[in-house]
């Protein structure tokens, strides 16, 4: 049990000025389920892209099982022994192929294998390690044809059949049902006892309470807090995850006005709870809540994108029923989607072109566009947002992820709107950025209500003057961001908010 | 690969052609087994069917086997020479007596045609090789299409001038033709040949007019353009006239068509002789041939079909507008009288 | 660092540079190449390719892609010869027509991609079998001139008007009498019209948008159906545009696939990538890129260069442009991101 898998000594690691890991050291034990929990942007990506060899350390040591461990990639990792289970579940099969030949992907690529398939061979293999992981599908079926929650426990059983010495597992339960999850944690607890050593990404309660026999806190790319032992304090984790035991006070609550948008009745899809939730001029409203919580099915229909199943919305008293972006826009919704490199950013575009590109019928005459007009506005909010370029004819691709998160924000602050949305705004930022836009949200939120959908807590009590948690498309919690009760807050996210108060009162 | 194919049968397709004897006389007796010409079967099988060129052929065989009171059976493989072998062996099954072979490639049709021939069947090949000493071959002579042409050129401008040449390579009527002005070239020293050019992109026109404007360009003292393929003729009328030297080169060409003979009597055009088989006497001499056969006869190894030299101040002077007329003026055109009896019946004209 | 300027400088300005040294090889070893007839006989030369490419490069600007240009300009080839020849009709009339045809076949084109999800390469591959087969239907696949025979046997009186061949082949006196064709003017007007709406209209930065990001520009609010629709229908209205004048030059409907018209077209709006290192579809470039395989064909054919050496040179020069537009610049435009 007390066998040293893994031993890191001062790790670090930056990106041009912005220090991601600043020395971290850590041990993770063989035979144990260390759990690592941070906040977005905390560094536990890094990390692990460390740990597998997509990326290589500035400084420090790895120690694998006492030998220096640098891995120049992810296949050289694989042989020592070190396998990951990424959070984006697309990386970990491949849809085209059936379930047989996704399992088996990894021996598969091995040189000098076998140059002809033996089916019967495969199929008996692969039924093993099905069986393993108590996956019952069937295993001829196209990978592209299962749900996501299969897809993510076939790609954990396909690292679980490499015989792992060192297995990471980056939020492996955000898309399993709970019943998924303890098949999962099952799995856990046998290669816990074959002695494997499991690094597990999570900050979600439920998991850390039912596997973790260590707790890391990671924060601002150091280890904040270690906690071990029979009785683990998880609200200690939390506090050293996020800094901070209770919200700071630093938001001045905003006065509020009229009601713009009300949610009446609304329900998400059939099966859902009614949402009653009212946004006013003037206000912050935070909605929070994980992947699938209904977070994004929400802002999809606020935007005309999606249609709700049932229930009214009313903008500003009147019926709003969007058909399309363009029809919402019109209305004087504004939206800023999330994943900005696939939602917002105009790979080919300069910044001003990618800051007017929803108002062009503002910025020409008969169609024609007015460059200067254009200009002038562009490099207002350049300066406004604190946009770090040369100008505003730099193309998008030269800024840093946080600037042209910036320049996407700044998109749809240049022209006024009743309603801003803005989906995930701190999505892949670096904290002066978040900072700086966060900033900027609320020194314009007088004239118009503001609703930001987040998944993380701390970028919540930033900015919000009103916090509302989503949990399987219901509202399980509103706080007045006003001392709040963070592991509480945390709890109500994670879906079992009696969790962290039945932990306390153990103690 | 394919677009080549295409040029080169559409391209193939405009090369070939017959000619004509005007009047139509009606054999009362016809021999066996034409005495019961409604059992007779003859078999069409075509490798080249789309284009002005394959129309008029077919509706030359048409009219020739309607003359005869023949059963007519038409196989269309579309350039694909597999098909037509198989075509050749539907058509032996079907029973037919006669077969002509419409173009083809030699290497598929050889042992389908044999094939034919031992089944006791009578068959012509027109434009194809099939190596068989039993099979008459009817064509066009490409060769004198380009000598008559070029002959015409020395009549009209002496021995000595500047000329251009369109021609490409590898196409088989058009190296015939070159052989022409080969040996057109190697009689007359006087004769220099300023530029060669020619190309078979789509729409040929248009990309040899291009060509045909950068050669006058750089030679603009040349007074004979040799152009032995109306496309080509067609294109260089277009530099020529662009460049305004339309009154100091005159164009030889070969093929004919209604839109070529407007082109020729265009005020003042360049285009001042062409040289032509006309293809729906092509088909008829084609269906007379197997007739000749059928009837016990031999029409001899090879039916050539000879050309027939059309001027521009023929045209003018005949007062002839398209093909119709052009028959109707030249006899020649018309008829050939090749591959003829005594009791053979012409189509009604 | 001079490297880096360099470089820069060559991804700019290397592809006009290419093309002046061309120009200047040319009027020392073609003689006859140089001077304004000779340069006017460029233009004409790539007048009808390059409307078609201005097309083609509104469909690569939204990211698709038109494979029916060829036969759509040979479709309103033999439209228009069928309009005034068959149908004895006003030149008037024959243009609209075609100009009508080229956009219902974009629309199609369109409606097929954005509605049906057709893949654009599909789509518009089967739009050209389609008109390929559709323009030989009336005239069971013969070429149309005056005096043709008809199906039904009758025979068509009809002549091209004399305001159609006009369209191809008048001559506009400017300095010199007789000097440029029309084709060339409505070439040059094309270029500047869609150059204008690409780059100085707030719709054609739309449709760059779609093109660079789709999801983007749907999330802010475009109409990405239907700029994706207008831009079929421009390619389509250029390319029957080009089939008319060709028809107009030609005088008379001749049967052709269209084949090579679309390979020269898509050629040049793609060498079009590489002109001041845009990187990307644009109506300058692809108008640059027509003429430069036009000074190229001219100077080769001039010097008495066999044929065959024609579309090697047009290969050589696109492969050149390719290597332009995707290695030198993307390596620029890479070390930032």
């Amino acid at each position: 049990m007390s066998d040293i898998a893994c031993e890191i000594s001062d790790l670090k690691k930056s990106f041009g000025p912005n220090q991601v890991l600043r020395g971290i050291s850590m041990k993770l034990p063989s035979g144990q389920v260390s759990v690592l929990m941070g906040a977005n942007g905390a560094g536990k990506s890094t990390l692990v892209k460390v740990l597998c060899g997509v990326q290589k350390s500035d400084s420090g040591d790895v120690k694998l099982f006492g030998s220096p461990f640098k891995p120049k990639s992810p296949i050289e990792a694989y042989k020592y022994g070190v396998i990951t289970v990424h959070q984006s579940i697309n990386d970990g099969v491949i849809p085209d192929l059936d379930v047989t030949s996704n399992l088996l992907l990894d021996s598969l690529a091995q040189p000098g294998k076998q140059f002809l398939l033996k089916r019967s061979e495969m199929k008996a293999r692969a039924t093993e390690i099905a069986k393993s992981i108590g996956f019952k599908g069937d295993l001829d079926t196209v990978v592209a044809r299962l749900g996501i929650a299969d897809r993510q426990m076939i790609a954990i059983a396909r690292a679980v059949a490499c015989n792992p010495k060192l297995l990471i597992l980056d939020e492996p339960t955000s898309s399993l049902s709970a019943i998924e999850a303890k098949r999962l944690f099952e799995v856990i607890e046998k290669l816990k006892r074959e002695g494997v050593a499991i690094l597990y990404i999570s900050h979600r309660m439920s998991d850390i309470r039912a596997i973790a026999d260590r707790i890391l806190a990671m924060r601002d790319g150091r280890i904040s807090g270690e906690f071990e032992g029979e009785d683990l304090d998880y609200e200690g984790a939390v506090t050293a995850m996020l800094g901070k035991k209770m919200s700071d006070f630093n938001v001045d609550i905003s006065e509020v006005s009229s009601p713009v948008l009300q949610l009446c009745d609304l329900r998400l899809s059939k099966d859902s709870k009614p949402l009653d939730i009212t946004v006013s001029r003037g206000e912050v409203l935070v909605i929070t809540g994980l992947l699938g919580s209904g977070k994004s099915l929400l802002s999809s229909i606020l935007f005309g994108l999606e249609k709700p199943a049932y229930g009214q919305i009313l903008l500003e008293g009147l019926n709003f029923e969007p058909n399309s972006p363009a029809n919402a826009i019109a209305s004087g919704v504004h939206m800023s989607p999330k994943d900005r490199a696939n939602n917002a950013i105009v790979g080919d575009f300069d910044i001003e072109a990618n800051l007017t590109l929803p108002f062009t019928k503002f910025f020409s005459n008969f169609g024609f566009i007015d460059k200067k007009r254009q200009r002038v506005d562009c490099s207002d909010m350049i300066d406004t947002m604190g946009i770090v370029c040369q100008g505003g004819k730099d193309s998008i691709g030269t800024l840093s992820g946080g600037n042209q998160q910036k320049v996407i924000v700044g998109r749809w602050l240049l022209k006024t709107c009743k309603l801003l949305i803005l989906d995930e705004p701190f999505q892949g930022v670096d904290i002066k950025a978040r900072r700086d836009i966060g900033t900027h949200i609320r020194a314009t939120s007088n004239n118009r209500a503001t609703l930001v959908f987040v998944s993380e807590i701390d970028e919540a009590v930033e900015i919000a003057d009103r916090i509302i948690v989503l949990h399987e498309k219901a509202v399980v919690g509103e706080h007045v961001n006003k001392n709040i009760d963070l592991p509480e807050l945390l709890s109500q996210v994670s879906g079992n908010s009696n969790t962290l108060k039945q932990a306390e009162s153990l103690q | 690969m394919k677009q080549i194919k295409v040029k080169v049968i559409s391209l193939i397709g405009f090369t070939l052609s017959a000619f004509g004897l005007a009047t139509t006389s009606f054999a009362a007796d016809m021999p066996a087994p034409f005495d019961n010409a409604g059992d007779v079967k003859i078999a069409l099988v075509r490798f080249l069917s789309t284009g002005d060129f394959f129309q008029a052929y077919l509706g030359g065989v048409e009219s020739q086997a309607e003359a005869l009171g023949v059963d007519l059976r038409v196989f269309d493989s579309r350039q694909d020479a597999a098909l037509q072998a198989d075509m050749v062996d539907q058509a032996i099954t079907l029973g037919v007596d006669g077969i002509i072979i419409q173009h083809g490639l030699t290497e598929s049709m050889k042992d389908a045609a044999q094939r034919a021939v031992e089944a006791g069947i009578k068959v012509v090949a027109f434009d194809v090789n099939v190596e068989n000493t039993s099979i008459p071959q009817v064509e066009q002579s490409d060769y004198l299409l380009g000598k008559l042409a070029l002959e015409q050129a020395l009549k009209d401008n002496g021995n000595t001038f500047k000329a251009g040449y369109v021609y490409v390579p590898g196409i088989a009527p058009l190296d015939r033709r070159n052989v022409a002005w080969e040996e057109t070239l190697a009689a007359n020293s006087g004769i220099e040949e300023a530029a060669v050019f020619g190309t078979l992109d789509n729409p040929i026109a248009n990309s040899i007019a291009n060509q045909a404007r950068s050669v006058l360009q750089a030679n603009p003292d040349i007074t004979v353009m040799f152009a032995p393929y109306d496309e080509f003729a067609k294109g260089v009328k277009i530099a020529v006239d662009e460049a305004g030297l339309t009154d100091q080169v005159d164009i030889y060409s070969a093929d004919v068509s209604t839109a070529d003979i407007s082109a020729m009597l265009e005020p003042g055009s360049a285009w001042v002789a062409t040289v032509a088989t006309n293809p729906a006497v092509v088909g008829e001499v084609s269906v007379r041939s197997l007739a000749i056969m059928l009837a016990g006869g031999d029409p001899g190894a090879s039916v050539i079909v000879p050309p027939t030299l059309i001027t521009q101040s023929f045209l003018s002077e005949q007062g002839i507008k398209n093909m119709g007329d052009l028959g109707a003026k030249m006899p020649q055109f018309q008829h050939a009288d090749v591959a003829m009896t005594d009791w053979m019946p012409l189509p009604a004209r | 660092m001079n490297k880096d300027i360099l470089r820069e400088f060559a991804i700019r300005f290397g592809f006009i540079l290419l093309a002046g040294l061309l120009v200047l090889f040319f009027s020392f070893f073609a003689s006859g190449f140089a001077g304004p007839r000779s340069a006017v006989f460029i233009f004409q030369s790539v007048a009808i390719t390059g409307i078609l490419a201005l097309g083609v490069t509104c469909t690569l600007v939204v990211d698709g892609f038109d494979l029916s240009i060829g036969s759509v300009a040979t479709s309103a080839l033999m439209l228009s010869a069928y309009m005034m020849v068959v149908l004895e009709q006003s030149a008037f009339v024959a243009v609209m027509a075609c100009l009508l045809m080229g956009a219902v076949v974009g629309l199609v084109n369109g409606l097929l991609i954005v509605k049906m999800r057709v893949p654009d390469l599909l789509a518009t591959l089967g739009m050209m079998f389609l008109l390929i087969g559709l323009q030989r239907i009336p005239t069971e696949g013969r070429s149309i001139s005056t005096g043709m025979r008809l199906p039904g046997g009758q025979v068509a009186d009809g002549t091209f008007a004399e305001g159609f061949l006009w369209l191809g082949r008048h001559r506009i006196d400017l300095f010199l009498e007789k000097l440029i064709p029309v084709p060339v003017i409505i070439f040059l007007f094309i270029s500047v019209l869609i150059w204008v709406f690409l780059e100085k209209t707030r719709h054609g930065r739309l449709m760059y948008a779609i093109g660079s990001n789709e999801r983007a520009a749907a999330l802010a609010g475009t109409n990405v159906f239907g700029y994706k629709i207008l831009a079929y229908m421009i390619s389509g209205i250029t390319a029957s545009i080009g089939g008319i004048l060709l028809a107009a030059r030609l005088g008379r409907g001749d049967i052709a696939s269209g084949n090579n018209l679309l390979l020269d077209s898509v050629a040049a709006a793609l060498i079009g990538f590489a002109v001041l290192g845009a990187a990307k579809p644009n109506a300058f470039g692809t108008a640059i890129g027509a003429l430069f395989v036009g000074i190229l064909l001219q100077g080769l054919t001039m010097m008495n260069a066999p044929y065959y050496t024609q579309d090697f040179v047009k290969g050589a020069v696109l492969v050149v442009a390719l290597i332009f537009t995707f290695a030198l610049s993307s390596r620029v435009r890479g070390g930032n991101h």
